[in-house]
C-alpha cells in the first residue's frame, strides 16, 4: 500500500457575506462544507461537479490560496491547515496549481521566459545562466521549444498557452499539482493534447494529481479515483471504472446520464432532476440533493442529514433515502 | 428536384468575413448546405472554424462596420436573405428566423424585466397587440419553455433567475413568434451537464411540437449526435464533410472528422491511456493555403508531396458526394485512406 | 548588449497613438514649446548671448553676471546689454553684443520717458506683444510663466501619482480593515475645503513654489487613490496572481511584479489631464492672487491685469490665446493616448 501524500479532513470553506451599515455577517456560503479526501502518491483523484459546487473552491482552498474555515489538511504527514505565508514557502516547492484560463493564469506584461523563470527566482534556485538552461528544458518538456521563451503569452493558442501554464506548474519538481479545468477552455483536438502531456508529465514526474473538471469523460479518462461533489459536499467516491459501471447515488447517476454520447444510435436513458442547482448561501438543512432526486421524499427526511458509507471497499456514498435508490437493503446489509 | 420544397433555409457559396487594416479576413470561404424542414441541421467545428459567422450571416448581425458578406446566397422563403434591406430584414428576424445564443446573460437586458423583453418581441412584430395581450403572450410564451410560475417570473430581472432559467428565457424569446428556423449558436455551452440536458430535450420537444427547424451550431460532438439528422463539418471557414448524422458518425470519409471523433474522450474507454489526437494546430485565418487547409494536420502517408505540389497553394478542392447526401472535400490527402 | 524589446502590446498602443494625427501632431507641438520654454534664456532674456568687448568673448547667458565696468562702463551694478549694443553701434566700435530675439528679462520693466504703461506691442522695440502696466514684456513673461507651469505640472504629475499609487495599491491589495479605514479617512480628506487652507495658508506665510505645490498636490491626490484602488483589486483577483502567490511569491514581489503594471497601464491615460488640472489649478490660484508670490512671471496674474486693463487688449489676448493652445493640446494628446488604450471600435449591428 502506497504512502497517503494528502489527507484532506472535514474541510470547510465557509464565506462571510455581509451587509447592512456595520458590515455585520448576515449570511454564510457554504462553498466546501465539510470534505474528506485522501490522495496516494502517484494517482489521480478526478473531483467532478457543477459550477458552485465547490469543487475550485477546494482545490484553491488545498493550495493554500483561500484560507480555510475549519478542518485539516494533511500534506506529507503535517497539517498545513493553519501555516502561515512563511511556514508555506517550503510548501509552495511540493504543491503547485494548473488553472483553468490559461489567458487570466499568464501575466500579459512579462514574457514565456520571465513567467517560467519566477519561480526559480522566487526560490533563489540557481543562477541567471542555470535558470536560463531550466527555462529551455521546460519549454522543450511540455513540446514548445526554445524559441518561445522571447514571445508574450497572448502570442500563442489557447492550447499552446496552457503547456506555458503547465511548465510553470513543473518547474520546481512539485509532487502534487491541482489542475483545476485545465481543459475545459479548449478545443477537442486540443484537449486531448493536454491531457496526453499531463498524463505524460505525470509517469515521468511521479506527481500525484487532484483534476477539477466538470467534463465526467474528461475525468474518466485521466483519474484513477473520482469524487462527485454536490453543493460542497463529497456525494460519491470510488475507482474510475466503479464509478461509472455502478453508480449508487442519483447524482452521479444523473450527471452521467445527463452527457451526451457521440453516438447518434445510442439510447437515451436519461435520470432527470427536479429545478436548479440550489445556491450554496445557507443551503437547506439536511441532505442538500433530497429537494432535486428523482426520489422523492418528505420534508422531513429531507432535513435529515446521509450518512457518508463504505458500500464496497473504497465505494463511499452518501447514504439517504432520497439519494440511494434501494436505501433499505443497503440498510439493511450495514 | 426542388430544392425549396424540403429545405428551410439554403445557404449558397457564402463567404463572408471581416474587414482589417490588412484587408479583408475571409473566416467562412464557400460554404454552403440546406437546412431540411423540420429536422435538425448541425455545424460543427472547433473555435474559429467559422461556424458562429455563418450563423450570424444568416441572420444578417455581423457586427457593422467591420463584418461583412462577400458573396453567396440565404434562400430562405423565397427571399435571398442578403439581399434584403435592413427593414426587411427586421421583419424576418425574430418572426421567421430565430436565435439563441450562447451566453443567456449577455442576450438579454439586465435593467428590464422579463415580461417587458418578452412583450417587445411582440410589439416589433404585431404593431396593434395591446400592452396587456403582450403580457399575457409573455406569460404563455415563459409557460411553453417550461418555467415554473411564469406569473411571478415575469416581473423578475435577468439576474435573478439561474443560468438554465435564462436560457429558457432566451428560447421563449426566439420562439415568441412562432419562427420557422430557430438558429442555435452554441445553446448550452454555458451551462452544467444536467441543465445542458434539460435545455436540449426542450429544445428537441419544441421542434416536434412546432414543427420547426434548427440550425444546432456547437463543438460538442456528443450534442450532435443527440439531437441531429443532419451535420456540417466545419474547418478553418470551409465544409470539410456534411451528410446525415449516420454518415459522420458511422462511415466519416474526412480525416478531420475521424480525427475529432477519435480524439473524444470516451466514458467506455478503460481509462488512464494516452487519447489519440490531431497533430498541429488550426492555421491562422489570416494567411490560408488555397488548397485542402486540413492537408498538414491530417497525417496522410504522402501529404509531403502535396504540400510541395502547385494544387495546395492554388487549387481549391470541390465537395465530392461519396454516397447520397455525404459529401466530402475533394482531395484524397484529407480522405480516410486504407 | 542592451536589447531593448518593447512589448508588443505596447507597441501597438505606440502605433495606435502615432496613427491618431491630432494627438501626435500635438505631442511634438506641445515637446517643441516646452523645449523652447526650457531653454528660454536663449531667446527670451535681457542678457546678451555673446559679448565681443576688445577682443575677448563673453558669454553672459548662463554663467556669471557681468557688471557695467567689465565692459568699461562706469556702473558696476549688472551690464545693461541692450544699451551697451546701443552704444557701441552708435560709436561704431569694434565691440558687439548679440541679443536674444527678445532682449527682455521677464521681471524686467521698460519704462520710457514721458509714456505710461502698458505699451502697444511694437516689432522695432521688440516687444512682440507688447507690455504689462508695469512696462514688462508680455511675451517674456508668458515664456518664463509657461515654464514655471512646466515645472509645476511635472512635480503636481509626480507626486500626485505616487502618494495616489502608493495608497491606493496598498488598499486594494491588502483589503480588509486597512481600505475600510483608509477610505472613510480619504473621503474626510477630500471634504476639506481646499481654497479656504490655501487662503489661510497664503495668510500666514508667502507661499513660495515647493510650498504651492505641495498644499495643491495635497488635496488632489485622492481622486487617483479610487482608480488604483479598484485597479489593484480587480488585478489581485485574477488567476495569475494567484498563479504567483502558489509559487510562494511574497507580497512585495506580487505587487512590484504583477498588480502595479497591469493596473498601473490605465492610469497612464489620466496624465495629459491631470497635467491640464495642474496649469488650469496654478493659473486659477494666481489670478485669485493666492499663486506665487510677486513678482514670479505667470499666467494668472497676467490674466488678471489684462482683465483690469480691457483698454490693452494685447494682454489678455495673448495670455488667453496661450492658455486655450496648451490646453488643447494637452486635450488633444489625452484624447489620442485615451484611444490608443481603448481601441473599442465603433461596432453596431443593424
Amino acid at each position: 500500500m502506497s504512502e497517503k501524500l494528502l489527507d484532506v479532513k472535514d474541510l470547510k470553506v465557509h464565506f462571510p457575506l455581509r451587509s447592512g451599515l456595520f458590515s455585520r455577517t448576515v449570511k454564510h456560503c457554504k462553498a466546501v462544507d465539510g470534505v474528506s479526501l485522501s490522495l496516494k502518491k502517484g494517482e489521480t483523484f478526478g473531483l467532478v461537479g457543477e459550477s458552485g459546487c465547490g469543487k475550485s473552491t477546494l482545490g484553491k482552498t488545498i493550495c493554500r490560496l483561500i484560507q480555510p474555515t475549519a478542518g485539516e489538511i494533511h500534506f506529507q504527514g503535517a497539517n498545513i491547515a493553519g501555516y502561515d505565508r512563511k511556514q508555506m514557502r517550503p510548501i509552495r516547492r511540493d504543491v503547485q496549481m494548473v488553472f483553468q484560463d490559461p489567458a487570466e493564469s499568464l501575466n500579459a506584461r512579462h514574457t514565456v521566459r520571465e513567467i517560467l523563470e519566477e519561480p526559480f527566482i522566487i526560490h533563489g534556485i540557481g543562477d541567471a545562466s542555470a535558470r536560463r538552461k531550466k527555462v529551455d528544458a521546460l519549454l522543450d518538456r511540455v513540446g514548445l521549444g526554445k524559441q518561445a521563451a522571447g514571445k508574450y503569452s497572448f502570442e500563442f493558442s489557447g492550447g499552446q498557452r496552457q503547456r506555458i501554464g503547465i511548465a510553470r506548474a513543473i518547474a520546481l519538481e512539485p509532487k502534487l499539482i491541482i489542475c483545476d479545468e485545465p481543459v475545459s477552455a479548449l478545443d477537442v483536438s486540443v484537449q486531448s493534447q493536454i491531457l496526453n502531456l499531463l498524463m505524460e508529465l505525470q509517469k515521468d514526474m511521479g506527481l500525484t494529481y487532484l483534476f477539477i473538471a466538470h467534463d465526467l469523460a474528461v475525468v474518466k479518462v485521466i483519474s484513477d479515483r473520482i469524487g462527485v461533489m454536490y453543493l460542497g459536499k463529497m456525494v460519491e467516491v470510488a475507482d474510475g471504472a466503479e464509478i461509472f459501471k455502478n453508480p449508487i447515488h442519483e447524482y452521479t447517476k444523473a450527471l452521467i446520464s445527463a452527457i451526451p454520447v457521440p453516438n447518434p444510435r445510442a439510447e437515451k436513458n436519461r435520470v432527470m432532476l427536479r429545478g436548479d442547482v440550489p445556491s450554496p448561501i445557507d443551503p437547506p438543512p439536511g441532505c442538500a440533493f433530497a429537494r432535486r432526486s428523482p426520489i422523492k421524499v418528505s420534508e422531513e427526511i429531507a432535513s435529515q442529514p446521509g450518512d457518508y458509507v463504505e458500500v464496497s471497499p473504497g465505494h463511499w456514498v452518501e447514504m439517504h433515502p432520497a439519494t440511494v435508490a434501494d436505501y433499505d437493503s443497503y440498510a439493511a446489509s450495514s | 428536384m426542388d430544392t425549396a420544397e424540403i429545405s428551410a433555409l439554403s445557404v449558397r457559396n457564402l463567404r463572408a468575413g471581416f474587414a482589417t487594416k490588412d484587408g479583408v479576413i475571409v473566416a467562412v470561404d464557400d460554404v454552403s448546405f440546406d437546412v431540411p424542414k423540420g429536422k435538425t441541421l448541425g455545424l460543427v467545428g472547433e473555435s474559429g472554424c467559422g461556424k458562429s459567422v455563418t450563423a450570424l450571416s444568416i441572420m444578417r448581425l455581423l457586427p457593422n462596420p467591420t463584418g461583412r458578406i462577400i458573396s453567396g446566397t440565404i434562400e430562405h422563403h423565397g427571399n435571398n436573405l442578403v439581399d434584403l434591406s435592413i427593414d426587411e430584414m427586421r421583419k424576418v428576424r425574430g418572426a421567421q428566423i430565430g436565435m439563441v445564443f450562447q451566453e443567456p446573460m449577455t442576450a438579454l437586458n439586465p435593467v428590464h424585466r422579463i415580461g417587458q423583453q418578452l412583450s417587445e418581441c411582440f410589439f416589433l412584430h404585431f404593431p396593434n397587440i395591446t400592452k396587456k395581450e403582450a403580457w399575457d403572450r409573455s406569460i404563455e410564451a415563459l409557460k411553453r419553455v417550461g418555467i415554473p410560475a411564469p406569473e411571478t417570473r415575469v416581473t423578475e430581472y435577468p439576474h435573478q433567475l439561474s443560468g438554465g432559467m435564462r436560457q429558457r428565457v432566451v428560447i421563449a424569446m426566439a420562439l415568441a413568434c412562432d419562427p420557422g428556423v430557430l438558429i442555435c449558436d452554441e445553446p448550452t455551452t454555458a451551462l452544467d451537464v444536467t441543465i445542458q440536458a434539460q435545455i436540449l430535450d426542450l429544445i428537441g420537444q419544441l421542434q416536434a411540437d412546432l414543427g420547426m427547424s434548427v440550425v444546432m451550431i456547437t463543438h460538442d460532438l456528443g450534442v450532435i449526435a443527440e439531437t441531429c439528422d443532419e451535420v456540417v463539418v466545419m474547418y478553418a471557414g470551409r465544409v470539410a464533410e456534411k451528410g446525415t448524422v449516420f454518415d459522420i458518425f458511422e462511415k466519416p470519409q474526412h480525416l478531420y472528422t475521424t480525427g475529432l471523433l477519435s480524439s473524444i474522450p470516451k466514458l467506455e474507454s478503460p481509462g488512464k491511456e494516452r487519447l489519440s489526437t490531431i497533430p498541429g494546430m488550426v492555421p491562422s485565418l489570416a494567411d490560408m493555403p488555397m488548397g485542402a487547409r486540413f492537408a498538414p494536420r491530417s497525417g496522410h502517408p504522402k501529404i509531403g508531396e502535396y504540400l510541395e505540389s502547385a494544387a495546395f497553394k492554388e487549387e481549391r478542392p470541390e465537395l465530392a458526394e461519396v454516397a447520397p447526401g455525404h459529401w466530402v472535400e475533394d482531395c484524397e490527402y484529407v480522405r480516410v485512406f486504407g | 548588449m542592451l536589447k531593448f524589446k518593447l512589448n508588443p502590446l505596447t507597441r501597438k498602443k505606440l502605433e495606435r497613438f502615432r496613427s491618431n494625427r491630432r494627438g501626435f501632431i500635438s505631442l511634438i507641438v506641445f515637446c517643441v514649446l516646452s523645449i523652447l520654454a526650457l531653454g528660454a534664456e536663449l531667446w527670451v532674456s535681457n542678457r546678451a548671448l555673446i559679448v565681443s568687448y576688445e577682443g575677448e568673448l563673453y558669454f553672459p547667458t548662463y554663467g556669471d553676471q557681468y557688471s557695467g565696468t567689465d565692459f568699461g562702463e562706469d556702473y558696476s551694478f549688472e551690464a545693461n546689454y541692450r544699451d551697451l549694443a546701443q552704444k557701441w553701434e552708435e560709436e561704431g566700435s569694434e565691440n558687439w553684443v548679440l541679443l536674444p530675439l527678445v532682449p527682455y528679462g521677464p521681471n524686467e520693466s521698460d519704462f520710457k520717458d514721458g509714456l505710461y504703461p502698458p505699451f502697444k506691442p511694437s516689432f522695432a522695440e521688440s516687444h512682440f506683444l507688447g507690455t504689462d502696466k508695469t512696462a514688462r514684456d508680455v511675451l517674456a513673461r508668458l515664456v518664463y510663466g509657461f515654464r514655471i507651469v512646466l515645472y509645476f505640472s511635472a512635480g503636481y504629475v509626480s507626486l500626485v501619482y505616487l502618494i495616489g499609487v502608493g495608497i491606493g495599491c496598498s488598499m486594494g491589495y491588502f483589503g480588509g480593515k486597512f481600505d475600510l479605514i483608509g477610505q472613510r479617512l480619504i473621503e474626510i480628506w477630500s471634504n476639506i475645503p481646499f481654497l479656504y487652507v490655501v487662503i489661510i495658508v497664503a495668510s500666514v506665510t508667502t507661499p513660495d513654489f515647493w510650498k504651492l505645490l505641495l498644499i495643491v498636490v495635497a488635496f488632489s491626490w485622492t481622486g487617483m487613490t479610487f482608480y488604483m484602488r479598484s485597479g489593484a483589486y480587480k488585478e489581485k483577483a485574477r488567476d495569475y496572481v494567484a498563479a504567483a502567490e502558489a509559487l510562494g511569491a511574497g507580497n512585495a514581489r506580487i505587487i512590484f511584479k504583477h498588480v502595479l503594471p497591469n493596473s498601473l497601464s490605465t492610469l497612464v491615460t489620466f496624465i495629459p489631464f491631470t497635467v491640464a488640472a495642474a496649469i488650469t489649478g496654478l493659473t486659477a490660484l494666481d489670478f485669485l492672487n493666492f499663486g506665487l508670490p510677486v513678482p514670479t512671471p505667470s499666467w494668472g496674474e497676467l490674466l488678471k491685469q489684462g482683465t483690469t486693463n480691457l483698454h490693452a487688449p494685447w494682454i489678455v489676448l495673448s495670455t488667453f490665446s496661450a492658455m486655450v493652445t496648451i490646453l488643447l493640446l494637452v486635450t488633444f494628446i489625452g484624447e489620442a493616448v485615451r484611444e490608443a488604450f481603448d481601441p473599442k471600435k465603433f461596432t453596431l449591428y443593424q
